[in-house]
């Protein structure tokens, strides 16, 4: 009780989310999903009024608000929706608030990879198998959801946990790693001499991708290659009328 | 920490959590690998905060071996949801639930089974379009 009597905020930002979150879970009562969302969305704010206040300049705060409350609403409404077609759109836009988020961090080529890989190929692939599955419509497991109060505490309970860490940490925790100098064994993953580290160009992740992981990226080269015939092999063969 | 840099930590943590939700929740095979496509993104997103606070390349680089890998599990998962498709004729993973040990007890509840079978709704139909103009006699194989 007392830790409760404590923790209050944290505790009913928590409650408020989750129980926007239970309310847009499928069922076979239809709810209204704007209150569901509402509910999720004051939930939300609450927890980011908890989040220290940032010194960046005041472009960079409102670009973060608008990505991430778009993160967070449309990934609500990717996991409740009860069209499959839906909420393989929804995660198209999660995904393009992700890449607004990433590009508000310098990593420009990353955003624009993700984009690529995501938006563009991951999501197509979705659609067109829900459509090549899904074609009678609205199915009966769609409307309903497993345990879903079990699973939303479980999962706020989660977020929780994860929350009251980040707040018990302090910046002493991050800038230590920050003094040493990058595992570079290889002399190309270094800048050449008197040019300063670029932070937010392409050439900074070329050079760390080419010379630190160089091996990595080979092998992620080859899984691709294994992936894919692996797919080739698993998809089901075409049977007259069939898939 | 810096406040700018917490918040975006927030974000991530909250879309790996919803994704483990939909995983928890949702009953539909591709919805269920679509969500632990969004709790990818939390962790994408957690690399990319680590990599900006640290000043290196390095969360950056391993986000773009996640994608790889992104793109491999979902061309995987998808073609086998196909082959289960192929043989259940539905998404639903509930009939799946025969594979497991024989010593375990069925993950689907009783009382869900037998709801079951009184709320169970016809799958909607979608309207059949009209066929447009009639249809072609078959004319000039018998004739000539």
């Amino acid at each position: 009780m007392e830790w409760i009597a404590e923790h209050w905020p944290g505790v009913a930002s928590l409650a408020l989310m989750g129980s926007g979150v239970w309310w847009l879970m499928p069922r076979t009562v239809q709810r209204p999903k704007v209150v569901g969302l509402m509910i999720a969305l004051v939930g939300a704010y609450l927890m980011a009024s908890r989040v220290r206040a940032a010194e960046g300049p005041l472009g960079e705060t409102i670009l973060f608000s608008v990505f991430a409350t778009a993160a967070i609403a449309c990934a609500i409404l990717m996991i409740t929706n009860r069209n499959p077609v839906y909420a393989a759109l929804w995660f198209a836009l999660v995904t393009l608030s992700t890449c607004g988020l990433f590009w508000l961090q310098f990593a420009p080529f990353l955003a624009a990879a993700t984009v690529i890989v995501y938006a563009g190929a991951i999501v197509v692939t979705f659609v067109f198998v829900i459509m090549l599955a899904q074609q009678s419509g609205a199915t009966a497991y769609d409307q309903r959801s497993r345990q879903p109060c079990l699973a939303t505490v479980a999962a706020f309970l989660l977020l929780g946990m994860l929350l009251s860490t980040l707040r018990a940490s302090t910046s002493d925790d991050f800038h230590v790693a920050a003094l040493q100098t990058p595992a570079a064994a290889n002399s190309l993953s270094r800048p050449p001499e008197g040019e300063p580290m670029d932070k937010d160009t392409m050439r900074g992740l070329g050079r760390s991708l080419f010379g630190d992981y160089l091996f990595a990226v080979e092998l992620a080269g080859t899984l691709l290659l294994v992936a894919t015939i692996g797919a080739i092999a698993i998809a089901p063969r075409r049977g007259r009328g069939t898939l | 920490m810096t406040g700018d840099v917490e918040r975006y930590l927030v974000v991530g943590a909250t879309l790996f959590v919803l994704g483990a939700l939909g995983f928890f929740t949702r009953r539909n095979l591709i919805l269920m690998v679509l969500s632990t496509e969004l709790m990818l993104h939390g962790v994408s997103l957690t690399l990319v905060t680590f990599s900006r606070v640290h000043n290196n390349f390095e969360g950056q680089s391993f986000t773009i071996f996640i994608l790889t890998v992104a793109a491999c599990e979902a061309g995987l998962a998808l073609s086998l949801i196909l082959a289960l498709f192929q043989k259940s004729k539905s998404l639903d993973i509930d009939f799946w639930t025969e594979l497991r040990e024989p010593d375990l007890p069925s993950p689907r509840l009783a009382e869900e089974a037998e709801r079951r079978a009184f709320v169970e709704p016809a799958p909607a139909e979608y309207p059949r379009l009209t066929p447009a103009g009639r249809v072609p006699e078959e004319v000039g194989r018998h004739d000539a």
